[in-house]
């Protein structure tokens, strides 16, 4: 009882941080339930890199610039703030991953991995280079966030793609599930596959940038996998899995974020471990029927 | 009067699949689109759809707009599981009517229902998709199609992987919807019986032979014809009503002969 009178006493703290990482994992978990259906997973992980990439690459640009990054919004012109090269990263990698490749060799998850190889590849040269070789380590909180401590302008970012991320979802579902569920039907029935495809991802982009800086890089992947398959395990209509999925994100990052504290693990880990044992009915489900 | 017509039409994914082609989709007509697999069958389905641009020629739309179109794709394309309802899964097809920015209100259910118990698969409606047997799959999506209120039926490869019995089933069920829905339908295949009895206009289909040729079913189930699609010895023959097609040994100058390998029978 006392470690959590200690957690409740800290709650100045712990307050923001905790609200940031329930936000992003409801988010993502929501997200999740499209990319896990969608067989493309990686994409979460490709997108945490490429807006990696847009940080780093904003740092680069100011240090050659001669611009100091340290003096954040009074010195850095806003057109080298690095969440902007973030988004605008994302949101690139975002429409390349709506682009069918017109090579029946070339599916849509080795596109996302090529991008993928290509972010880590750029994100270790510039983060090496001579020019920013002081910055890095700052470079590397902003790049993968730190859920311990989240400015709240960041909490603010998460709320405004978050409430825009769901009314286009609110307003677009019908579509949204067609094209992701059947896309070759979706297209003969003139329903814009491409546009829906592309809104989908950038939806997922711009969550996931924003995300990535605020609460880290294996969370969200995190947040974009796993609450969305332990749901899947156990659910057979897909509002269900829905709910089910947010309802295992939020706990997770509010019971992994208390967990850390008390036991002085690293946030996002903890978060991720937590989710991870809501695969456990799932897959004891499995086990029951024969299936693994 | 033509849905949809193609003329002088090149197809193709940057390289020409086939010779210029004419082939026009009449109301009221089925047409059965015919080939072996990796025939370029697709590749015309999606030119006549306008989702393929043509290499040359074009494709005219008598109507003055495009024909709406009640799609069946092959099934096992298509992931069973999603944790979706067969209820769901036909309300997808109302998805063009209704428009951006609405939901499927109790008026879409409903038609979503009769499609189903038109289709004859009415109680499956709240079941689960991965609990349907493969048949009952097919007719879900048959009644996707129907629910998109379609002028223009499309079925690619309906009856691949399904035995006689069931085959015949599906393909009178589509003759019924045909008729009920006064549709014009397309029938993508690889198995003569799915056109042998139902077309009523048949298109020959054959990239690697250069084959293109569309006309009256009982003029394209010619044995010739035929031959010259499969590179086999083909017999067509009228037993008690129905056509009966033998597809047997390679044809002459294209190997050694053997026993017949195929028989398909239809009415």
């Amino acid at each position: 009882m006392s470690a959590f009178n200690d957690f409740w006493a800290g709650r100045e703290l712990w307050q923001e941080p905790l609200f940031a990482g329930v936000l992003a994992a409801a988010l993502l978990s929501y997200l999740g339930v499209f990319v896990v259906l969608k067989r493309m997973v990686f994409v979460s992980a490709a997108l945490s890199e490429v807006s990696g990439v847009g940080v780093a690459f904003a740092f680069y640009v100011s240090a050659v610039a001669g611009v100091d990054p340290h003096t954040h919004h009074f010195g850095i012109p806003i057109l080298l703030d690095p969440t902007w090269f973030s988004l605008l990263f994302a949101c690139l990698a975002g429409v390349l991953f709506s682009l069918r490749p017109g090579h029946r060799k070339l599916a849509p998850e080795t596109v996302v991995g090529i991008g993928y190889i290509a972010a880590s590849a750029l994100v270790l040269a510039i983060l090496n280079s001579p020019r920013i070789a002081q910055e890095a380590h700052a470079v590397g909180d902003i790049l993968f966030g730190n859920a311990v401590t989240v400015p709240f302008s960041q909490i603010e970012a998460l709320l405004a793609v978050g409430a825009v991320g769901l009314l286009i979802h609110a307003l677009f579902f019908k579509e949204l599930l067609f094209v992701s569920y059947d896309s070759e039907t979706a297209v003969v029935q003139g329903v814009g596959v491409l546009r829906y495809e592309l809104v989908l991802n950038l939806v997922i982009a711009v969550i996931i940038s924003v995300a990535t800086r605020a609460v880290g890089a294996l969370p969200v992947f995190a947040f974009t996998v796993v609450p969305a398959a332990a749901a899947l395990m156990v659910t057979e209509r897909l509002r269900t899995t829905i709910a089910l999925s947010v309802a295992i994100g939020i706990v997770s990052a509010a019971v992994g974020y208390y967990v850390s504290w008390v036991e002085s693990l690293p946030t996002g880990a903890s978060m991720v471990i937590v989710a991870s044992l809501f695969l456990v009915p799932g897959l004891l489900r499995l086990l029951r029927r024969g299936t693994v | 009067m033509d849905l949809v017509r193609l003329e002088r039409a090149v197809i193709g994914y940057r390289v020409p699949l086939l010779p210029p082609l004419d082939l026009g989709v009449k109301a009221g007509s089925t047409l059965g689109v015919l080939g072996p697999n990796g025939a370029g069958k697709t590749a015309l389905l999606k030119s006549l759809l306008g989702l393929l641009p043509l290499l040359g020629g074009r494709r005219l739309l008598p109507q003055g707009r495009a024909p709406r179109v009640g799609y069946v794709p092959q099934r096992d394309r298509l992931d069973q599981s999603w944790p979706l309802t067969v209820l769901d899964v036909v309300l997808m097809g109302r998805t063009p009517l209704l428009g951006p920015l609405h939901r499927p209100r109790t008026h879409d259910r409903k038609r979503a229902r009769e499609a189903l118990s038109e289709i004859g698969v009415g109680d499956l409606a709240d079941r689960p998709l991965y609990a349907l047997s493969g048949g009952q799959h097919q007719r879900v999506l048959i009644a996707r199609a129907i629910a998109a209120e379609p002028e223009l039926l499309v079925l690619d490869e309906p009856t691949s992987a399904m035995d006689p019995a069931a085959e015949r089933v599906l393909l009178e069920l589509v003759e019924r919807l045909k008729r009920a829905h006064d549709l014009s339908v397309v029938l993508v295949t690889h198995q003569l019986t799915a056109v042998a009895g139902f077309a009523t206009e048949v298109a020959l289909v054959d990239r690697v032979r250069g084959v293109f040729e569309v006309g009256p079913v009982r003029q394209m189930l010619d044995p010739k014809k035929l031959e010259r699609l499969y590179g086999r010895e083909v017999r067509v023959a009228e037993v008690g009503g129905q056509t009966a097609i033998v597809i047997g040994s390679v044809a002459a100058g294209n190997g050694s002969g053997d026993s017949p390998t195929e028989v398909e029978e239809d009415r």
